[in-house]
């Protein structure tokens, strides 16, 4: 915890304040001007927490729009660590922040077994009581984990190599998505590797203050990067955030790691994928006799923050027989576990009441967005299916039904 | 190949957006490339032209001083036809998403500044606004009512009205002031004129603030409020709000975030998504590779990685000092992409004057250039062929005296757009080169 982010390059201008999703949605946060780089000061002078602090989402559209680069969020995050080391944390973000472990834990136990243990009325009123809102759409584990399935995907023998790093929600919750990635790459050429010794990114633990959680993580998936970049074979992930704490928290917040192991360069999967349709390596060419489809698509805040576009949206807006436009309409709200929380729920409703507003106007066949959770609260908020833009590609090219 | 388009423009600030508009309006790939948002998202929506001549006296006619500008300026670069062009590209832009800006006009029909009354009771002379109804005007009221809401600390009705009454034009007016109860039952931060505004775009905030409004204008001929009618380009709620309070009104110009410059944002944004073009966020262009003397591509740096974007012409709208489109060191300036030279007095004490209201060599300092908005070099020769500049980048303009701020980064960024998208032309048609240039 000897990192400190310099506030001094924040002018208050207010933009960061002009475009964050929870002071428009709650006059309870003090906004990310106030409570990241001027409350910094008072924070250098041992001044005690605002308690506003915990309202932070980490969506980065303070970091996004500041034109001073500061890291607002990063600041943010920092202060959220310092403040949980000194008077701990409670049970219900330890929770929220190891699902992985808990996703180990009951990995030998039946899925409907688990979804009815974790879903059921009764344990989701024991889970409100602890601060896990019982309106939250918490999703339900999958009957078996990508990593479990992968064991048995037949892929074929290909020079080319990519390492995918799956992230916990494909993992856990949507390994249909995690297939569908490995489809696209054999399908562009690449045999698909995807090591058991990946752990959780560490966003959870980094937003809900288990630095050195966060911290272990780190250096163990940087220390598997390492190994597989010693040997030229590039790194992908579908999920933004994981993407974003590889590219950018980790450097930030755990330089130390950073320069002894090595920046473990993870790239957006889409955008590789697009890279390869316009060398010629994957074609663009959908079944035939398919209804064409319209698709809503939402930027995750944590795509937007890389500065790399959207390669997503541009990959199915190369296929013909899709209509694919961007419902920029802001934030979901979700944040990862954020929206989960009892004091968080309606906020987050409120943040994404703009979104969900644009997707059901938009009359689209469904709706499109890279993060899981984005996905997960867009369907709670319309009840549209929401899918990964890779899954709708590969529908698209097969020919095949959409997955449920 | 994914790196490669039409035309990149650096930065979304009001001269970014229109430039993107214009090129994307020729049939161009636009992509549009910023570290930040750019300062229209928290200024005020007034498109000031030119408030002031050089003589510091104010200008009945925004385009009035124009002839007395000197040859650098880029009014005098772009003329009065192409300026009155790109505000009325604006104009329409903000039409079609709902968003009605106007210019006052003179007995003969001629643009006319106004004064607009700001949140601290002083006066700034601006020319569009944004105006669902008529355009209403302070000098022409006697009876006016000042309305703040209860916990809005920057918008105090006495002290704005104790400030108006020392304009010897409204020294005799009667004012009244008003302050609303506040919408917001939870106990937090305290209100801004964005708050309010945000609340106002939806349903609940929208009644309340209707209900709050309703009948309190009755007895008056004006009523001042904070810019406080939705955020959005298109929010309902200000055509209705004249009827519903019994009188008209004016939205004060605020301080950041100013409101209603997110709706000129907005509005823009909005169409150049319809326009299909990209938006690269959170990304700085650290690098550019020249080639006889075009840009050939440029490394942006995003998140910690390199990517390397390949256009083909490239606008560059980054902004001034504040914004790092201008990089200041001790005894020197340089733009911030190409590196290029700003010429500036080694001893920095020559860079400001004395009089914090004065005309300082900071405030328009900035890249030369000529008629196509291209970049000279100390010799008059262009350094860049294929690079066109706009907004506050450029130098040889005074925005804080003049009041010039947001009409001159609209007209260069839509000149800009107009010229990068006019050499793709050129160059795709080698037979029409010699005629296509200027266009």
């Amino acid at each position: 915890m000897n990192v400190r982010i310099n506030p001094d390059k924040c002018i208050a201008c207010t933009t960061c304040v002009a475009n964050c999703p929870v002071s428009k949605a709650t006059p309870k946060y003090l906004g990310p001007r106030m409570i990241g780089p001027a409350y910094e000061r008072f924070r250098l002078l041992a001044i005690p927490e605002d308690e506003s602090l915990t309202y932070c989402s980490n969506c980065k559209n303070c970091d996004i729009t500041c034109p001073q680069g500061v890291s607002v969020s990063g600041i943010n995050m920092l202060a959220r660590a310092r403040h949980s080391k000194r008077n701990g944390s409670s049970l219900r973000d330890w929770v929220l922040a190891h699902g992985e472990l808990q996703a180990k834990l009951l990995q030998l136990i039946p899925a409907g077994l688990k979804n009815f243990g974790m879903l059921n009325p009764l344990t989701r009123l024991v889970l409100d009581k602890l601060g896990i809102d019982r309106r939250a759409p918490l999703p339900p584990f999958a009957p078996k984990t990508f990593r479990q399935m992968m064991r048995h995907v037949q892929q074929p023998e290909l020079d080319k190599k990519v390492v995918f790093y799956p992230g916990c929600y494909v993992d856990v919750y949507d390994p249909q998505t995690g297939l569908d990635m490995v489809w696209a790459f054999n399908r562009a050429g690449y045999q698909v590797i995807s090591p058991d010794n990946f752990e959780c990114c560490g966003l959870p633990m980094i937003a809900n203050g288990f630095w050195e959680d966060a911290k272990k993580r780190a250096r163990n998936n940087l220390t598997e990067l390492a190994r597989w970049q010693k040997e030229n074979i590039p790194a992908v992930t579908g999920c933004p955030s994981c993407a974003l704490v590889f590219r950018q928290e980790l450097p930030e917040y755990f330089p130390e790691l950073v320069d002894t192991i090595g920046s473990g360069i993870l790239e957006d999967a889409q955008d590789f994928l697009l890279a390869c349709a316009e060398k010629g390596e994957l074609s663009l060419e959908e079944a035939p006799d398919q209804k064409d489809l319209a698709i809503i698509y939402h930027a995750p805040c944590h795509l937007r923050a890389q500065g790399n576009g959207l390669p997503g949206f541009r990959l199915l807006q190369e296929l013909k027989g899709v209509k694919i436009t961007a419902a920029d309409a802001g934030c979901c709200g979700i944040s990862g576990s954020y929206g989960f929380k009892k004091e968080k729920y309606d906020i987050a409703q409120d943040i994404g009441a703009d979104l969900f507003e644009a997707v059901k106007k938009s009359r689209a066949d469904l709706a499109a967005s890279e993060c899981g959770t984005c996905r997960v609260q867009i369907t709670h908020g319309t009840g549209k299916k929401t899918l990964h833009p890779v899954t709708i590609f590969r529908s698209r090219i097969e020919g095949t039904k959409l997955p449920d | 190949m994914s790196r490669t388009t039409d035309i990149i423009v650096a930065g979304e600030g009001l001269a970014g957006l229109m430039a993107a508009y214009k090129a994307a309006t020729g049939n161009c790939r636009v992509r549009v490339i910023s570290q930040g948002m750019g300062s229209l998202a928290i200024s005020p929506g007034c498109i000031d032209v030119l408030g002031y001549d050089l003589t510091g006296k104010r200008l009945e006619n925004p385009f009035g001083g124009m002839e007395m500008l000197g040859p650098d300026h880029p009014y005098s670069i772009l003329g009065k036809e192409n300026i009155e062009a790109a505000l009325g590209d604006l104009i329409e832009c903000a039409r079609m998403e709902g968003l009605v800006l106007k210019g006052a006009t003179d007995e003969n029909g001629v643009g006319r500044n106004i004064l607009m009354p700001t949140i601290m009771g002083t006066l700034k002379p601006t020319y569009l606004v944004d105006a669902a109804n008529e355009i209403h005007e302070l000098e022409q009221a006697q009876k006016i009512l000042v309305i703040s809401v209860k916990g809005f600390r920057d918008c105090r009705p006495r002290l704005i009205i104790s400030q108006l009454r020392r304009y010897p034009a409204l020294a005799e007016k009667e004012f009244s002031s008003l302050v609303l109860p506040s919408p917001f039952t939870e106990k937090g931060r305290s209100l801004n004129a964005l708050d309010l505004a945000h609340a106002a775009d939806r349903a609940k905030g929208r009644d309340w603030m209707l209900n709050a409004l309703r009948n309190k204008g009755k007895n008056f001929d004006l009523a001042l409020m904070p810019p406080m009618l939705g955020a959005l380009a298109n929010s309902g709620i200000r055509k209705i709000a004249a009827e519903t309070l019994g009188c008209p009104y004016l939205e004060l110009i605020s301080v950041p975030p100013g409101v209603t410059g997110l709706r000129i944002r907005n509005a823009l944004i909005n169409r150049l998504h319809s326009m299909n073009v990209e938006f690269y966020e959170n990304a700085q262009i650290t690098h550019a590779e020249i080639a006889n003397g075009e840009c050939r591509s440029l490394t942006v740096s995003s998140s910690g990685r390199e990517m390397i974007h390949k256009p083909r012409a490239v606008i560059v709208a980054t902004g001034g000092i504040i914004n790092g489109g201008v990089i200041l060191g001790q005894g020197h300036a340089r733009e911030a992409i190409f590196g290029l030279n700003i010429p500036v007095p080694e001893n920095v004490d020559k860079w400001t004057e004395p009089e914090i209201f004065g005309k300082h060599l900071a405030t328009r300092l900035g890249v030369r250039v000529n008629s196509n908005l291209q970049a000279l070099d100390a010799d008059g020769s262009i350094v860049l062929k294929n690079v066109f500049f706009a907004g506050r980048t450029l130098g040889g303009y005074d925005y804080a005296s003049e009041k010039s701020g947001h009409g001159v980064a609209c007209a260069t960024g839509w000149m800009a757009g107009k010229l990068a998208a006019a050499a793709i032309k050129t160059a795709d048609q080698p037979a029409q080169a010699a005629s296509g240039a200027d266009q």
